[in-house]
């Protein structure tokens, strides 16, 4: 490897010396670059004690941008895992809510613990987030183990070094968790951004009108993504339909588990609609926007025509009494 | 429960936004960097301080009256690019270029300068990630020790790869002298954040910008006074200077105006 790269590039520079410095794998984390390419690695992570990723060991994908490290690496998990799409670019990035920063002085270690502490935390709907049930995640952490990376040829039963009674992962778990609060994962590919944008308008539109008594500032609030959606759909349209619904952009394919269980987390929402026609998504909520307004103006009338009868009636008893009265 | 449901998608929805958003204005800076990049160079050729004035209009008083205020001072000036990396930067040339000629403050300065990475490591900074960054900035000091000619240096803070990479040790320098004397500022941190948090947001990652803060604390990592003259639209007619830290012997001078520093020469 040494020949084929510029040794006086920084980053070539830099990579050498992380890739010496984590050439061994600990207990909770190895990570090296593929034979052929020194921009990309391949690492696998300890899913963190104490969590429902407990027992798993997760792998995936680190691509490194020429400038590295004055800019940050992208983080691609190949593992299904619960807590983060599988095959989608989450990227260590900036982002005007966080002001958390890439630091050049950060390292792959950096974000290899940073992915750690990430797990246990919620995903919160940020895009190449997922929330599944704890009961989905441990599953998944139990099959990860099963995994093995055609590319690095890594299997997970062997990829790090097994964790010992004696081994104290406390000091290595706190700064995972530290770093967690300080980085921000962010999804970077655009077609992706596309899927998740669509994803997040049509679990939108589902829970409004479960939510049927939708108030008007929600309305204005969901209508904002829509239109963003409308926008991006011919484009989404173009990128997406080739392939299968939520593809990640490597063009990988989900396993039927992976996909059930995505569908099983968006539940009731796709209401048999196709899955691989993508840009139909976007007229569809507002259709069921209208009925559930179609359906609260209704009873608005039948209450209004129902007090109405009653205020009638009561002055026709009135007046009643007052006939009584009168003869 | 819908309640609930409705909360959450809405933290979705911002998920969505803020991804949109972020996209369009990571997007826009990126046009604009470049745009500065092509019409700036990291750092400039001495100029004569008349440029300034064609900077800005005829009837702006404020201004033309504090030019020729700082006319009575100083006759050069060097530019840097308007990056939110500048102050670094400028001080980083203005201090090697005035230690050219003087040998026995650049030995001093090589001494400082190679002392700092251990005190770094002390504070818990990773070596292997930090000695990258001190071999390039301890490489120019090197190169300021065999006298070259200003051309030179001026090169190698032109080399975006060179030029950053000094910035980044700065900054790092910066940092680890806020986190070593945080009890003291401490009491100058805004928002509650501690002054980790601080320099984990403002002090460390590129192209943030450097307030008194930062130059009181890389003056004093360095032990290198620093003079900044203040001009902006305040009222007066004359230009405010500031030395770093106080009752210091000022080596180098910086003009400041709102968001942007260059260097002066006498």
């Amino acid at each position: 490897m040494e020949g084929k790269y510029n040794l006086k590039s920084p980053a070539v520079k830099r990579l050498m010396k992380e890739a010496a410095e984590l050439r061994d794998p600990t207990e909770h984390y190895h990570a090296q670059p593929l034979e052929d390419n020194l921009f990309e690695w391949h690492f696998s992570v300890r899913g963190p004690p104490d969590s429902d990723f407990d027992g798993g060991v997760y792998h995936g994908r680190i691509v490194l941008p020429p400038e590295y490290p004055m800019k940050p690496p992208s983080i691609i998990l190949l593992t299904p895992n619960g807590r983060f799409e599988v095959g989608k670019k989450i990227c260590l990035s900036i982002s005007g809510h966080h002001p958390e920063t890439w630091q050049p002085s950060w390292s792959i270690r950096t974000a290899l613990i940073a992915i750690i502490g990430f797990m246990p935390t919620k995903g919160e709907g940020a895009i190449g987030s997922l929330d599944y049930t704890p009961e989905e995640r441990r599953a998944l952490a139990k099959k990860s183990q099963d995994f093995c990376c055609e590319t690095c040829g890594c299997s997970m039963r062997s990829a790090l070094l097994t964790l010992t009674p004696n081994s104290n992962p406390s000091a290595e778990d706190h700064q995972a968790k530290r770093l967690a609060q300080q980085i921000n994962f962010k999804a970077e590919s655009s077609s992706s951004r596309h899927a998740s944008e669509s994803r997040g308008a049509e679990s939108e539109s589902s829970t409004s009108s479960q939510g049927d008594a939708s108030t008007s500032a929600e309305q204005e609030a969901a209508d904002e993504p829509r239109t963003e959606q409308v926008e991006a759909s011919p484009s989404a349209a173009e990128e997406d339909r080739p392939l299968p619904p939520a593809a990640p952009s490597t063009g990988r394919p989900l396993s039927p588990r992976q996909r059930r269980a995505q569908q099983q987390n968006q539940q009731g929402q796709r209401d048999g609609r196709e899955p691989a026609s993508r840009p139909a998504f976007a007229p569809a909520p507002r259709q069921q926007q209208d009925e559930s307004h179609t359906g609260s103006a209704v009873l608005i009338v039948l209450l209004t025509l129902a007090l109405a009868a009653l205020i009638f009636r009561r002055i026709y008893l009135a007046q009643e009494y007052k006939f009584d009265f009168e003869l | 429960m819908a309640e609930e449901q409705q909360e959450s998608s809405q933290g979705e929805m911002e998920g969505v936004n803020c991804l949109a958003y972020d996209e369009a204005i990571i997007a826009q800076q990126d046009r604009i960097q470049q745009e500065i990049a092509n019409s700036n160079p990291l750092v400039s050729d001495r100029q004569d301080l008349s440029v300034l004035q064609r900077e800005y209009a005829d009837d702006d008083t404020v201004y033309q009256l504090k030019i020729k205020d700082l006319y009575k001072k100083y006759s050069y000036i060097r530019k840097t690019r308007p990056d939110g990396n500048c102050f670094y930067r400028a001080f980083g040339f203005a201090h090697l270029e005035s230690l050219l000629d003087d040998s026995k403050e650049l030995q001093k300065f090589k001494a400082v300068a190679s002392k700092s990475k251990l005190d770094l490591v002390n504070e818990g900074f990773t070596e292997f990630t930090i000695e990258d960054f001190h071999n390039t900035f301890m490489d120019l000091i090197e190169l300021c020790e065999k006298q070259p000619n200003l051309q030179e240096l001026l090169n190698s803070f032109n080399d975006q790869n060179v030029s950053d990479y000094v910035v980044v040790y700065l900054r790092l320098l910066t940092s680890g002298y806020l986190q070593r004397e945080h009890s003291f500022f401490q009491h100058f941190i805004e928002g509650g954040r501690s002054v980790k948090e601080f320099c984990q947001q403002e002090v460390e990652p590129m192209s943030k910008e450097s307030d008194h803060i930062h130059i009181i604390a890389l003056a004093q990592a360095l032990n290198v006074s620093i003079l900044v003259e203040y001009m902006d639209r305040g009222e007066g007619g004359t230009v405010n200077h500031h030395v770093f830290p106080e009752g210091g012997d000022p080596r180098i001078f910086l003009l400041y105006r709102p968001g942007h520093y260059d260097i002066l020469y006498k």
